[in-house]
């Protein structure tokens, strides 16, 4: 679905005029549903379910994110109207996927990060047509439907069996937190998307671009192979229990890793494919020689096709296979469900880069239907002052909840620290704004770094760090 | 270098009310919480896992520079107050301005301040009274106050809306320092512990971090406690009967759940843990007689159950997880998974005892030598614990309001925008009678455009015509109907 998704993009360069994206998009998304549909039709489940729901989800996400991307490049308005059609219609089997699962718990859909992520997406696409609607950046879809994209795939991987909830998310406080952090999240990601428009209008330069996008991808593969390569060549992931549907254990908090041989090559070529354009740009710039930037495009459009290799050779070779282990005597099967962060980080990286290329190639005619730096500036404030306040609520809510559960206000957990820390930085944009009159492009890259933290503290912290805050 | 030692607070509070080492400070409190998150964390983790994660020499680093225990180092609290002190310092650096241009607002519409106001218009009047009287009327029907100023002949309106938001950032700016004098409050006369109640114990002594312990004035005691379970078998449910016990008498009692705590006196006992203990509360057994009619009777350890006029029967040895070596019982686990059980019948009449033994994973029937009773395992009930998280926290009260007084800042500091209306009757470049409307907003300057658009719309509607006069009209080319020598 991905690779659908990604494939009608790719394409879009080329479709200058007219209503040749339309067709394909419209045409890859009958398509997608016509054999959804009869592959439901085999089974004996019943049609509405939340899997068929996401999956509608996910395709109108991803037709719109398309749609959005090939407004940017054409600026065929009427792509616009299908692309907010598109992102209503996900909008709604969101809304019924949200619904449906509120009805089946009994209770609001908070209790994982399964069913935050479902929260969030809802929210983001809220927001989307809100921010497109209300403030008309019309654009805002191809940055925000990517990330709804990329999280509709992460969830299609995590665990989301309704689980009961456990004793400590028995509480009123759970709801207002969770709505209050979706909320803060949903607005920050807003913020993100209109800052990036907003340098994008500010005339920073495509190279400036072109190193952000380089480091990026180049973060995500590096510290894939930095902790993942093996020996000989081979790639570790965890190992998965398809009864249990969950990984495998070796001792508390100790997963179990296989090695997929080979794999763990075209990692390292994706990873120096991602830094080379940053390494010709600096070169660039140390030389003063702008031809290397020429190379460093090249190097990125290649790079996007290694990646596509990469996530294609992923998804082939982790599916659903067993290796070895190093750690221990046998063969192990693994799943894509057991690998949910290597795989959104793929895709996130592919996306990132192609969002890129639509700024290289269509530089002036996205410039001409943005609004303006001013207008965009102003936005991003705005939106971060409805963040900042619900960002308040989320913590004052998780701390009274905490009060009442674990007897401690506040325990400087890795969550809520990090919760602080997002907030900390949110408050310095606003100080630096107000008494500083910092705007434009310092503003911007705060709005950016926050989003970032934001990022780090909803994900990041629920894998990377332990603590408390267990369940999500 | 000759420090002049006076100079050092003033010096000090220059530093410190300076916005950017603010800004400094709290990096270096973000950084600093951010290495607490990455670094692992003495109080919160296993010492064999920091142990298994550093080698001897890095943690005795780590240590020193108090890195492995960062949120209660003294450096991180010095921080902290640093943070706390320059939010005070910066504020009262800037509060005597705001104060002023609070207390004592511009009223006045004199040539100085139209020029500099970048928000005005100027509609065409015929009589300055008029003028003024129609744009009174406007303005008061959009619901704003109106103040009629007067200096000396000249008259003049001003009109404002939610003064007070220009000092919601000192109300946020206290409302965060009284969640810090919250958390010191608990910090210094607050404490946490623990404490471990099986069914009908009463205790009054909590243990804290570091072996210590303290003792309450009061006891708590537990009537029950248990854990509900979903189908799934994962847990949905800890409960304990409590009550407060104070000279012998129950003075409260409750029954706690996860989330919903007994309060006395500002302690609070939460559900924290519940678990086995490993011992036996009650075994029930059949006996079944050498003839006649078997009897249900339920056990507890230690406790003689008299089975009829000649014997009775004690629970005399329980083993949760049993293994059998030389002939001899011994103990494998906690776990109620093989347990074992140890009957002593007793003659009453010749004082003769016999040992029953029970397994009931193997058999339900009792073994053992030749007795007048035999004995059939029928259930067994295990002893539990609760665990209470004993906290007192005097400061949460602080914090609280420190949070609803943040809320309220916040929304009036970022919702409630300070509109000011001036209106007065001025001759135009042209020497025409005008009517100058000049606004101002402290924030959102683009909805306030609009505000201040249907504020003039109003007043054009009022003064009885529709004049299309551009914004910052001096190039109005319009005439007045009449043409009256200006009041002023």
């Amino acid at each position: 679905m991905a690779t659908r998704a990604r494939v009608m993009q790719m394409e879009t360069p080329s479709t200058t005029g007219g209503n040749a994206l339309l067709v394909l998009v419209a045409l890859g998304v009958a398509f997608l549903l016509i054999t959804a549909l009869l592959g439901a039709a085999k089974s004996n489940e019943p049609l509405y379910n939340e899997s068929n729901l996401l999956y509608v989800v996910l395709i109108f996400y991803a037709g719109a994110g398309a749609l959005y991307m090939g407004f940017g490049v054409t600026g065929v308005a009427k792509y616009v109207k299908f692309a907010s059609v598109a992102t209503a219609v996900g909008f709604a089997a969101n809304t019924l996927a949200v619904g449906h699962r509120w009805y089946l718990a009994g209770r609001p859909p908070f209790a994982s990060i399964y069913e935050m992520l479902l929260s969030f997406v809802w929210t983001l696409a809220a927001l989307t047509l809100v921010t497109e609607k209300k403030f008309g950046v019309k654009i805002i879809g191809s940055i925000t439907m990517p990330l709804a994209v990329v999280c509709v795939i992460l969830m299609q991987l995590l665990p989301s069996e309704v689980r009961p909830l456990v004793p400590a998310l028995q509480s009123t406080w759970l709801h207002v937190h969770v709505t209050l952090a979706m909320l803060s999240y949903a607005a920050c990601a807003v913020s993100f998307a209109l800052a990036m428009m907003f340098l994008i209008k500010d005339h920073v330069t495509t190279e400036t671009f072109l190193a952000w996008t380089s480091a990026l991808v180049s973060a995500i593969y590096v510290s894939i192979v930095a902790t993942r390569f093996e020996k000989w060549g081979g790639l570790s992931v965890t190992a998965w229990d398809a009864k249990e549907k969950s990984d495998i254990f070796l001792g508390k908090g100790m997963r179990l890793f296989v090695t997929v041989p080979d794999l763990g090559w075209l990692f390292v070529m994706a990873a120096t494919a991602a830094l080379l354009p940053l390494v010709l740009w600096a070169v660039a710039r140390w030389r003063k020689n702008d031809s290397y930037y020429d190379v460093a495009n090249k190097v990125v459009f290649v790079g996007i096709l290694l990646q596509t290799v990469v996530l294609a050779a992923f998804l082939m070779r982790v599916r659903d296979a067993s290796y070895a282990s190093p750690f221990q005597e046998g063969l192990y099967p693994t799943s894509l469900a057991a690998s949910p962060f290597i795989l959104g980080g793929l895709v996130a990286g592919i996306f990132a880069s192609l969002l890129y290329l639509m700024l290289l190639w269509r530089r002036a005619d996205l410039e001409a239907l943005l609004p303006s730096a001013n207008t965009l500036d102003r936005v991003t404030y705005k939106t971060i002052c409805i963040a900042f306040p619900l960002l308040t609520g989320m913590i004052a809510a998780g701390a009274y909840w905490a009060n009442r559960t674990w007897g401690s206000y506040w325990s400087w957990d890795p969550k809520e620290t990090w919760a602080a820390i997002t907030w900390l930085i949110y408050a310095g944009y606003l100080h630096m704004r107000v008494t500083r009159g910092w705007r434009g492009r310092r503003a911007a890259y705060f709005a950016i770094l926050g989003f970032g933290v934001v990022i780090f503290t909803f994900l990041g912290v629920t894998y990377l760090l332990p603590g408390l805050h267990a369940y999500a | 270098m000759a420090v002049d030692i006076a100079s050092i607070p003033r010096r000090l509070y220059k530093t410190l009310s300076n916005l950017r080492t603010g800004i400094v400070l709290l990096i270096l409190a973000g950084v600093s919480a951010a290495l607490g998150t990455f670094i692992l964390q003495r109080p919160i983790t296993d010492l064999q896992q920091l142990q298994a994660a550093y080698s001897p020499e890095t943690l005795r680093v780590l240590d020193r520079l108090g890195l492995t225990d960062v949120f209660h180092s003294w450096w991180f609290l010095t921080l902290l107050t640093l943070v706390s002190l320059s939010i005070v310092f910066v504020s009262v650096d800037r509060f005597p301005n705001s104060w002023r241009f609070y207390a004592r607002p511009y009223r006045r519409t004199d040539s100085h301040f139209r020029n500099a106001n970048p928000t005005k218009i100027e509609l065409p009047i015929r009589n300055a009274e008029d003028g003024l009287n129609a744009a009174e009327r406007a303005v008061k029907k959009l619901g704003w106050p109106v103040e009629r100023i007067t200096e000396g002949t000249d008259i003049s309106l001003y009109s404002e809306r939610y003064r007070f938001s220009v000092m919601a950032v000192y109300v946020i700016h206290a409302s965060l320092l009284l969640i810090f004098l919250g958390g010191i409050v608990d910090g210094i006369v607050g404490y946490s512990g623990f404490m471990a109640l099986q069914k009908g114990q009463t205790a009054n002594v909590i243990e804290m971090k570091g072996e210590r312990t303290k003792t309450l004035p009061f006891g708590v005691k537990c009537f029950g406690a248990g854990q509900e379970n979903y189908a799934d078998g994962s847990p949905k449910k800890w409960w304990s009967k409590l009550a407060v016990v104070q000279d012998g008498k129950e003075v409260r009692s409750k029954e706690i759940v996860v989330n919903d705590p007994l309060v006395y006196h500002g302690l609070r006992f939460y559900q924290a843990s519940f678990g086995r203990t490993g011992a036996i509360e009650s075994l029930k057994v059949a006996a079944v007689p050498e003839s006649g009619i078997p009897q249900e009777i339920t056990l507890a350890m230690n406790q003689p159950f008299q089975l009829d006029s000649n014997n009775e029967v004690t629970l005399a040895e329980f083993i949760p997880d049993f293994f059998i070596r030389d002939n001899q019982v011994f103990k494998r686990s906690d776990d109620p998974v093989n347990p074992a059980f140890r009957l002593m019948v007793k003659n009453l009449a010749t004082g003769a005892e016999t040992v029953q033994w029970l397994f009931p994973a193997y058999d339900p029937a009792s073994q053992g030598q030749k007795a007048n009773y035999r004995f059939q395992y029928q259930a067994m009930q295990m002893g539990y614990f609760t665990g209470l998280q004993v906290s007192f926290e005097p400061g949460q009260w602080l914090v609280w309001a420190g949070c609803i007084l943040m809320g309220v800042g916040l929304f009036v500091a970022f919702y409630m925008v300070h509109m000011r209306l001036w209106v007065t009757a001025i001759p135009d470049n042209n020497g025409k009678l005008v009517l100058w409307v000049g606004g101002q907003a402290n924030k959102n300057k683009d909805r306030f455009e609009q505000k201040f658009d249907e504020v003039v719309e109003s007043i054009r509607a009022e003064l009885g015509r529709a004049l299309i006069t551009p914004r910052s009209a001096h190039k109005s080319d319009e005439k007045p109907e009449l043409t009256l020598v200006a009041t002023k």
